[in-house]
């Protein structure tokens, strides 16, 4: 084992000064900006185990970096890896919003977006019992009065958030006028839905899931751009007259200051990861959506994502 | 250990003074952070603002308090404390601090253990350092290796 | 009598002897780990969940189950040797069992805190396979403004056990409130006492406070005093394991702190650290010798440890029953469930019975054998005591530091460990008590942000906080807690059996 891996070492450093001769990455750090455990982490060693399992990569590290929603890890990426070919950081769209409302220092444009790997779309959940039988209706309910209509979700200026102040946007509510409560826990907001402490709930679909199918909630609408395969019989926003498309993505990105050939070398690592049967049984156990996006279309993405989540923030006061 | 021989003399106690003090200090400084929040608009009855506010009073009158005990119980004889042992201590966290970065955690970590056995009075130095060091080196596979956990890298972990 | 049928149905499953073998090597591991201040179980099973997938789903399972509960027992053991609480939820078991290890009385400490958390989790786990449903029913039912009456009497119980002068517990809590605010604030998104520095923008890490304040702080004190302080540490003075004395004392918090303890860790908000205060206080209360609480009490351990093992367990009922994650720990095993295909929530119990009955079956097996490991290394682990002091205070920063650096390596968690043992050893120094800070940490921003949540969600009327009957149950327990010795001394005419100094 150790011989294997000291070839390596001195394989890179040999392939390193001839400028990326041969396509194949031999040594690769990836950073998940967030603790063990968490989505970032998960997404980071998922990547790990595929990359090394099929050989696309000899040796991959996972490097842990928690705090304030990403930027602490961005921003040690951003100072500590510039023009290293071997370096990648995991992030995400709550990184998007954590930016912007924690007035980071650094942003997306100092690294070099690779690809956008996975993606989970939001979902507006009510208890089975409640009144509110459809979108519709819950939009009546928001015009009547924004006040009146609690939502439990994530952590305020977070993707629940911004959802939430979207749809109230989108159907002419004041955004400031919604009364949006955080919760710091899944379990905890899930069960002051389940309770009937509030109005409405608003997370990821998975998240809703499992208590949907058994008949303790109701799922009123989900934010993807058409109907899911997997939950056909739940509409979207859009056709329900609510015109919020959003997805909550995992992506991975570059060191900044690399050559357009070592980005080429990386994302081609990436590629085949992501075209791998390893990579779709993982995506398939931890039930993500491969919503994989390389290239220009991803930075085009990525560039509309920060515009539209920065004014969404400004309207429902959080971001100046 | 709280056996601490209390005798008072006449005059305040100068040490509650300075807690007094320091406390007027945070009092203010949670007082200032909130007020600097209720500008912020906020959607709900309860702002981010007002926990901050009550905690600043509390410490405010905490601070008030505290100066009139330091007068009605008069100055306090305390034990004098040892500044030098405390000093390698301190020396050994800071050290850890500094050298983390450069020299990777089983070196920094190493020189922790040295510094604090060496307040305690148990030398010399560089064998401590080397015991710790090495110590903290296996550690430290253990964690990259078992946990699959990376703690700060230097020179010496670079080697693996 | 199914329940008993699927129970006898998992055992057999667990009892196999490679399942043992899981079970072994989770337990050890889960000890080994919980031991590290800021490594809990919930990172371990994170880390371990891609090793564990190429065993079956009932082996890993097991393994789970083992560090589970293991990692609470490791916690209590490094909070009641080293004065490092490995948990937030084991803290309190550092006040009286540090003191007591430090008496010679370390065997006596572990033996209650082990037998306690058996006693503790194999009621709770009973519980869990036989009224979860009815549990969980009431849990769900506690709204924020519930928990902000919880948070009441949790506030006036604790600060009614601390101390002898108000003022300075009172400044304790405050520093501690104080701390509790750095940080983003929840519900609005703003930055609170963070001055700009990104680091400070997730708050204060309750282990990173604890151990600072009591593992830190204790090797400063220690090292100031000099000669002075040559007390010498007595690994064992009488005997190593529990007198019958022990017994007496330990066998009624062991029950009382499991009866706070499950019904408590099945709240989705409850947690397992309030438990363990409020048990600390109760015992306190209780205790017919109240002058030792603070030099090293039994009940003082046996309580609040009893009280933590059964939240651990209640934490499962909502998990198993709803499939609702309530803790970080349980939020990594419903991520286990789903690596085997599995829809965590209310149709677990019906679509995977043999997994789920396994599981609890498989929390017995880990339990028994945390006992049957650990009673006969309690005299080695006291052992631990006996080396000299360089060598025991320099491992002690060691480990108080590796643990931080494992759950964030970052020098500004350094350095906050470094500040907040200097705050550790000033409150020494000037006989103010060191938990109330911690408690305030713990308890401040839980309480905000319920009563905000309730605020609300009622609009802003004040009212809603008196309308629900468990509210208006707690509030009256908190005065009760508050006024009840006023209470006593006017009806009885003399002082109430309760104060001592603490610390």
């Amino acid at each position: 084992m150790k011989h294997i891996f000291r070839g390596a070492l001195l394989a890179a450093a040999l392939a390193a000064p001839l400028g990326a001769a041969s396509a194949q990455v031999t040594d690769l750090k990836i950073m998940a900006p967030a603790a063990p455990g968490g989505g970032w982490d998960q997404t980071a060693r998922s990547m790990q185990h595929v990359l090394q399992s099929d050989k696309i990569v000899g040796n991959v590290q996972v490097l842990n970096v928690p705090g304030a929603g990403g930027t602490i890890g961005l921003a040690q990426f951003v100072n500590g890896s510039k023009g290293d070919p071997n370096a990648l950081i995991v992030g995400g769209y709550v990184m998007v919003g954590a930016i912007i409302t924690n007035k980071s220092p650094v942003n997306l444009s100092m690294v070099t977006p690779i690809a956008r790997l996975t993606g989970e779309f939001e979902a507006i959940a009510v208890p089975a019992n409640s009144p509110l039988k459809s979108m519709a209706d819950l939009v009546a309910a928001l015009k009547a009065d924004p006040q009146k209509v609690s939502w439990a979700g994530g952590s305020a200026g977070g993707t629940d958030h911004i959802t939430a102040g979207l749809i109230a946007k989108a159907i002419g509510v004041d955004p400031t006028k919604i009364n949006y409560i955080a919760f710091s826990g899944g379990g905890e907001s899930l069960a002051s839905i389940l309770g009937g402490k509030v109005t409405v709930g608003i997370s990821s679909l998975s998240e809703y899931d499992a208590q949907a199918k058994a008949g303790k909630l109701r799922i009123l609408g989900v934010s993807s751009p058409t109907r899911l395969p997997d939950a056909k019989d739940i509409p979207t926003f859009k056709e329900s007259g609510v015109d919020v498309e959003i997805q909550n993505w995992r992506m991975v990105a570059a060191a900044p200051g690399i050559t357009p050939e070592q980005k080429k070398t990386l994302a081609e690592a990436v590629d085949k990861m992501v075209k791998s049967k390893a990579w779709t049984d993982m995506l398939a156990q931890k039930g993500w959506a491969n919503t994989y996006l390389a290239g220009d279309a991803f930075d085009a993405q990525l560039a509309k994502d920060i515009t539209s989540t920065q004014a969404i923030l400004k309207d429902i006061g959080l971001a100046q | 250990m709280s056996d601490t021989p209390i005798s008072s003399t006449k005059g305040p106690d100068k040490a509650r003074f300075v807690i007094a003090f320091g406390l007027a200090i945070l009092a203010f400084v949670v007082g200032w952070d909130a007020w600097r929040l209720s500008s912020v608009n906020s959607f709900s009855a309860v702002g981010p603002a007002a926990f901050p506010t009550i905690i600043a009073a509390g410490l405010a009158l905490l601070s008030i308090a505290t100066a009139i005990e330091a007068i009605g119980e008069g100055a306090q004889e305390r034990p004098r404390d040892e500044i030098g042992p405390m000093a390698w201590v301190l020396a050994g966290l800071i050290g850890q601090i500094v050298l983390l970065p450069f020299l990777g955690f089983s070196i920094a970590t190493g020189w922790l253990f040295a510094a604090t056995a060496k307040g305690f009075g148990r030398g010399p130095l560089w064998a401590h350092f080397l015991a710790g060091a090495v110590l903290c080196f296996v550690i430290y596979v253990i964690f990259a290796k078992g946990l699959q956990l990376a703690l700060p890298a230097g020179p010496l972990e670079r080697l693996i | 009598m199914d329940t008993f049928a699927a129970l006898a149905q998992g055992l057999s499953v667990a009892l196999q002897p490679m399942n043992l073998l899981f079970a072994f090597v989770g337990v050890m591991l889960g000890t080994a780990v919980g031991v590290l201040p800021g490594i809990g179980p919930a990172l371990t099973v994170a880390l371990l969940l891609p090793i564990t997938f190429k065993l079956d789903p009932a082996g890993s399972l097991i393994m789970f189950a083992g560090i589970y509960y293991g990692g609470m027992y490791g916690g209590s053991t490094a909070s009641i040797l080293l004065n490092t609480p490995g948990e937030s939820s084991s803290i309190v078991t550092a006040l009286e069992g540090n003191k007591m290890a430090r008496a010679g009385r370390g065997g006596p400490a572990l033996a209650t805190a082990a037998i306690g958390s058996f006693v503790a989790g194999t009621i709770a786990t009973v519980g869990l396979a036989l009224i979860a449903p009815t549990v969980v029913d009431i849990a769900i039912s506690f709204g924020p403004e519930d928990y902000f009456a919880l948070m009441v009497l949790a506030f006036t119980t604790v600060s009614a056990a601390f101390g002898s002068s108000v003022t300075r517990g009172l400044t304790s809590l405050f520093i501690g409130l104080s701390l509790g605010l750095i940080g983003i604030d929840l519900q609005s998104g703003q930055a609170r006492l963070s001055f700009g520095i990104p680091d400070l923008l997730d708050g204060v890490e309750v282990t990173t406070l604890a151990v600072a304040l009591f593992a830190i702080g204790e090797t400063l004190s220690v090292v100031a005093a000099g000669a002075r302080a040559e007390e010498v540490i007595e690994p064992v003075k009488g005997s190593v394991f529990m007198n019958k004395e022990d017994w007496k004392r330990s066998w009624k918090p062991w029950l009382r702190g499991t009866f706070l303890g499950f019904p408590i860790g099945a709240m989705p908000a409850g947690g397992a650290e309030i438990p363990t205060f409020l048990s600390y206080a109760l015992e306190k209360r209780l205790c017919r010798k109240p002058d030792e609480f603070g030099n090293g009490a039994i009940e003082g351990v046996a309580g609040p440890e009893a009280a933590n093992n059964a939240a651990a367990a209640g934490v499962l009922v909502p998990l198993l029953t709803l499939g609702l994650p309530t803790s970080a720990t349980a939020a990594i095993m419903l991520a286990g469930f789903q690596q085997y295909g599995l829809n965590p929530g209310p149709l677990l119990f019906a679509s995977a019975p043999d997994l789920v009955w396994g599981l609890i079956a498989s929390l017995f097996i880990a339990n028994v054998m945390l006992l049957v490991l650990n009673l006969p290394l309690v005299g080695l682990w006291v052992r631990l005591l006996a080396i000299p002091r360089p060598w025991l205070y320099g491992g002690i920063l060691v480990f108080a530091t590796l643990g931080t650096l494992g759950a964030n390596p970052s020098l500004v968690e350094l350095g906050m460990l470094l500040i907040f043992g200097l705050l550790g050893y000033v409150l020494r120094r000037y006989d103010y008590p060191i938990a109330p800070v911690v408690v305030g940490l713990i308890l401040g921003p839980l309480s905000e942000q319920q009563l905000r949540r309730a605020l609300a969600i009622s609009v802003g009327d004040p009212l809603v906080l008196f309308q629900s009957p468990i509210a208006v149950t707690l509030y009256a327990l908190a005065a009760l807690a508050l006024l009840g010795p006023l209470l006593f001394y006017l009806l009885t005419g003399r002082k109430a059996p309760v104060g001592g100094d603490e610390d």
